[in-house]
């Protein structure tokens, strides 16, 4: 059993309305916030021949569930 | 290819076209200009191929207050209220991003609302899926509806009406047509977009401008193919929430005269909104492009032009109002930057760092983009013969249930019940009801609104289709006591330089336009999608309409359900068409029809209905449409309440046109209907109502397995999205 | 004399016309209060949260909304007794505020509802819903994609037994804990519901049962 952490991320050229959101609740409560991105963190417990495999098939998960790789990216990694 | 190929192909222009810039310009043309010409006489921004034709359009009554030429027409309901109204479709961003591109697609049309002065006040949205089974479609139809409920829902905008469609015609190309009504009270201004005032301020409002959508107008104009993945980065997000603020905030400086005039930045984004405002107002614009606040440094001023990052505005300004325009705005939280200025011109000069890049007419630009004579050819119904209506056949109940469990026939819940229907406190009928009805807030009048367009008519004969677009709405409005008083439309088609779609584009404008005229309800906004074919194949033709109708009070509204027991009913038909619509495609058979329409009466018929439909004699009405009697009867049992018919008409073949109505008044009634002297129009007693039961012929059901089989059609036709 | 109510606006709150003619059908004086501003309390006799989507919804329901300068002044009125009412994100707001107990959660089907239901009264309130009684039934319609109301089963008890359930739903339409619809604090001044009464007022409107919800 391997525990896969993924970070999914709004793409960098794509508006993030959230994150603009929060960035502005922010600044209007004085903090020097200059710019706000929110993504999402998906802890998934997988089954796997080995670390790479688990991480090939969170690889997997992600592209095809988790992430909408027209508007976010994601980063995967191993946790402890 | 040489280098001109490559750049023509890159700005999607032919070689006529690159002639005729050449012959404009004196010149070839150079560095940003190619970008404007690319978007400007793309077919999405310039309707070159449609122009022609809705020149014909009856767009003029003497209640339109604007039609075509501006974000969206008016119509004056008198007392010193005003609505305006558009629909507009979003077919290709939703099919590439359903949840972005349905969403974008309401803001859209917001924006084509709220920058006349108008306030949101209903949206109503027209949608065509393929078959449920079909690759992708039930993500699609989950993406579009969340999408629309998601952006609708949080702008605060109630959403009143809909149709749902399915067809293999649409398996890869989805339709997602969006309309929107706002409303002007007795102190609201009409704002217009024609800028004017040498020295008036250029000011550029709402979200920074990023990467979205560049290129999106030509995309827009294009056939899909298997690359159009490749196309995806351009998918534009949308923000319902500030939307929302640019909403209230716009409001605000046009009601405080704030503002010389106002256009929301749509398809070509910067582009079309200072080119087009320039040219209305035949004055010139100087334009710093390093001004417009961005939210990626690296963009382009090519980029700048082009992108179609949503909620964003372009305001002309009086200086002297710039200050307290700007403290609007802030209170919103919003920036409203000066990018420009207005100048005698003619020119629009662009500047990129104190440089100047760009210096070209409006005029060679907007109005003399090119207009095509699309090759079509002329159109004649094969459904002008009389011939016997077709016999029932089969079990009855049997069919019904079929019908009943389809995606044709069931209901369509799943997908209203996820929209905000009642935001505003001023919704009386909402997404259940074809009609869908708001309270006018100053008058206390109601405002109905309605879709129209049922693409299995289009398919079968597209100028009676067209005609249907108008006539079945129409008629809908009228027996709830509205008047139609006007139009929009949103024409979407397959591939216009194909002799086929272009002769059902025509076909079906003409059906359109004479039913128009005949109603006096006039076609005062909308918009033409074409291109909406994929791997050579075509969609459906579907003109999809939205008509608005005015109500002179709220009491007495007929219910669309049977309303009490022990009421009589009787249908009101109209001349002797039919269609056997529906159904014969489900069987796979081919359908046949009778489609001679009597016009001569019509409009007095519609004007007779609208008065009966607001007097007391009318308890429960619905217009027969879809297979017929029996489904009409069915839907108005559906509450618990029931019939008892004895009619020997066709089950399941469709009229055009009946209306089944139930009255407390027999007597009354048939007095009034009598009275309007109308040869075409036949009234008939066809039973009672009663609880619990339908009974008509040879079926006998009760009405709580009808209501089940109608409700959990959808389960069964999405396992993944009930 | 008529009672003077505060109905407080974020950026994003769509609902707060349609509370301000609701409280104006009541006899009642309106006043909008901008979030951004705080407000002398004593010049109100009462204070309403309507609904909406404050700041988008982003973040959670409501978070965003909780920290605005507005809410200080409205949380000073809550200690000092002034009732308050929150509908829908008003609720969220609350919750998020501290101000109630409990959170409102994603529906437990995942998606907006908008549908007309049937809720319970369990107990009436001084100012918003005083001439409610016991098991009284209301129609009116929910609208919301955040209402499951959660709270731990202990917190659960301890408001039950304190009777500060206001309503609950007759038919659970998004796994609300406990079937509630509505609660208030602890000295029952602080109010709120998810379903809206202002879209109940008249019959045109499928239902005027939310009179009772504004008529004092």
């Amino acid at each position: 059993m391997y525990k896969i952490g993924v970070r999914i991320m709004p793409r960098a050229e794509v508006l993030d309305t959230q994150g603009r959101a929060v960035g502005m609740t922010l600044k209007s409560k004085g903090f020097q916030v200059m710019d706000c991105k929110v993504g999402k963190f998906v802890i998934l417990q997988i089954e796997g021949e080995s670390p790479a495999h688990a991480r090939a098939q969170a690889t997997k998960i992600s592209e095809d569930l988790l992430c909408n790789t027209l508007i976010e990216t994601f980063q995967i990694e191993e946790l402890p | 290819m040489t280098e001109l190929q490559i750049k023509l192909k890159l700005y999607r222009l032919n070689q006529d076209e690159y002639a005729q810039i050449q012959k404009l310009l004196g010149r070839d043309p150079k560095g940003l200009e190619w970008a404007l010409f690319s978007a400007l006489w793309s077919e999405h921004c310039s309707y070159k191929s449609s122009k022609i034709h809705l020149k014909q359009l009856f767009s003029q009554s003497p209640r339109v207050l604007q039609s075509f030429g501006e974000n969206a027409g008016i119509v004056d309901l008198g007392q010193g209220e005003k609505i305006a109204f558009k629909m507009e479709s979003h077919n290709h961003p939703s099919f590439i991003e359903p949840y972005q591109g349905a969403a974008t697609g309401v803001g859209g049309i917001l924006r084509d609302i709220f920058t006349m002065g108008a306030r949101p006040i209903a949206l109503a949205n027209y949608l065509c899926f393929g078959e449920p089974k079909a690759n992708r479609m039930e993500t699609l139809v989950d993406g579009v509806v969340r999408g629309i409920g998601g952006y609708g829902n949080c702008v605060g905008v109630p959403t009143i009406t809909g149709q749902t469609h399915f067809h293999s015609s649409y398996n890869e190309n989805i339709l997602v047509n969006a309309m929107a009504v706002g409303y002007f009270g007795k102190a609201d201004p009409i704002c217009l977009s024609k800028a004017k005032g040498v020295g008036t301020l250029v000011v550029y409002v709402g979200a920074k401008t990023g990467r979205d959508g560049i290129h999106g107008a030509s995309m827009a104009s294009e056939s899909f193919d298997d690359n159009s993945a490749a196309k995806r980065p351009t998918v534009q997000i949308g923000d319902p929430f500030f939307e929302k603020l640019l909403i209230e905030a716009c409001l605000e400086v046009m009601k405080k005269d704030l503002v010389v005039a106002i256009q929301d930045m749509g398809a070509a984004g910067l582009t079309s909104s200072t080119f087009e405002m320039a040219e209305k107002g035949e004055v010139g614009i100087d334009m710093h492009l390093d001004q417009v606040p961005l939210r990626d440094s690296t963009l382009t001023p090519e980029d700048i032009m082009l992108s179609e990052s949503q909620e964003r505005m372009l305001l002309i300004c009086d200086p002297a109002k710039l200050k307290p325009l700007q403290e609007v705005f802030e209170r919103w939280g919003l920036d409203a930057s000066v990018i420009g200025k207005v100048t005698q011109g003619p020119n629009v000069r662009l500047f990129w760092n104190m440089e100047l890049i760009t210096d070209i007419n409006p005029a060679t630009i907007v109005s003399h983009a090119p207009q095509y004579q699309r090759p079509f050819e002329k159109y004649n119904s094969p459904y002008l013969k009389p011939q016997a209506v077709p016999q029932d056949g089969g079990n009855t109940l049997q069919t019904l249930e079929t019908i009943l469990k389809s995606e044709h026939g069931g209901s369509r819940e799943w997908v209203y019940r996820q929209y905000d229907q009642r935001v505003g406190a001023a919704t009386a009928r909402d997404c259940s009801d074809p009609v869908g009805v708001v309270r006018l807030p100053e008058s206390g009048r109601a405002l109905g609104v309605v879709l129209g367009c049922r693409p299995h008519m289009m398919r079968l004969d597209p100028q009676f289709g067209g005609r249907d677009s108008i006539l079945h709405p129409a008629l809908q409005l009228a027996v709830m006591g509205f008047e139609p008083l006007a139009v929009t439309d949103c024409l979407n088609f397959g591939n216009p330089e194909k002799t086929e779609t272009m002769t059902q584009f025509v076909a079906a404008l003409d059906g359109m336009n004479s039913a128009c005229r005949e109603l006096q309800a006039p076609i005062i906004s909308g918009n033409v999608s074409f291109y909406n074919e994929t791997k050579s194949k075509n969609i459906s033709p579907t003109p999809s309409t939205g008509l608005v109708g005015l109500r002179s009070k709220m009491e007495n509204l007929p219910t669309t359900a049977f309303a009490s027991e022990g009421e009589e009913i009787y249908t009101l038909t109209w001349g002797d068409c039919w269609a056997e619509g529906l159904l014969a495609e489900m069987n796979d058979k081919t359908p046949k029809a009778f489609l001679n329409f009597e016009t001569q009466g019509f409009d007095q018929f519609v004007k007779e209905l609208t008065k009966l439909g607001t007097s007391d004699l009318v308890s429960s009405a619905r217009i027969v449409s879809k297979f017929g009697l029996l489904y009409a009867l069915t839907r108005m049992s559906l509450n618990g309440m029931g019939a008892r018919i004895e009619s020997t008409q066709n089950h399941f073949v469709e009229p055009l046109y009946q209306i089944v109505v139930s009255t407390k008044n027999a007597a009354a009634l048939e007095k009034e209907v009598q009275s309007w002297g109308l040869k075409p129009l036949k009234i008939q007693k066809i039973g009672q109502t009663q609880k619990n039961e339908l009974v008509w012929a040879d079926l006998k059901v009760k009405s709580e397995v009808l209501n089940q089989l109608y409700k959990k059609s959808w389960e069964a036709q999405f396992e993944n999205l009930a | 004399m008529s009672d003077k109510i505060g109905v407080l606006r974020f950026p994003g709150t769509n609902c707060d016309w349609d509370i301000y003619k609701a409280v104006e059908w009541s006899g009642a004086k309106p006043t909008f209060l901008w979030h951004q501003d705080t407000f002398n309390v004593e010049d109100y006799d009462g204070f309403v949260i309507p609904g909406g989507f404050s700041y988008g919804d982003y973040l959670r329901s409501g978070a965003l909304a909780a920290h605005a300068p507005a809410m200080d002044s409205l949380r000073t009125a809550a200690e000092k007794g002034y009732p308050i009412f929150g509908v829908c994100n008003g609720f969220q707001i609350l919750c998020e505020a501290g101000l109630l107990p409990g959170a409102l959660m994603r529906n437990a089907g995942l998606r907006f509802i908008d549908q007309m239901i049937e809720i319970e009264t369990q107990n009436s309130h001084k100012r918003f819903g005083l001439k409610l009684k016991k098991n009284q039934k209301s129609r009116m319609p929910i609208a919301h994609a955040d209402g499951r109301y959660f709270v731990t089963d202990d917190e659960l008890k301890k408001i039950q037994d304190n009777d500060q359930v206001y309503c609950t739903y007759v038919a659970n339409p998004n796994g609300s804990a406990g079937n509630i619809a509505g609660v208030m604090n602890a000295k029952k001044n602080v109010v709120a519901m998810m379903p809206h009464p202002e879209r109940a007022i008249y019959e045109w409107m499928g239902s005027s049962d939310g009179q009772l919800y504004f008529r004092n």
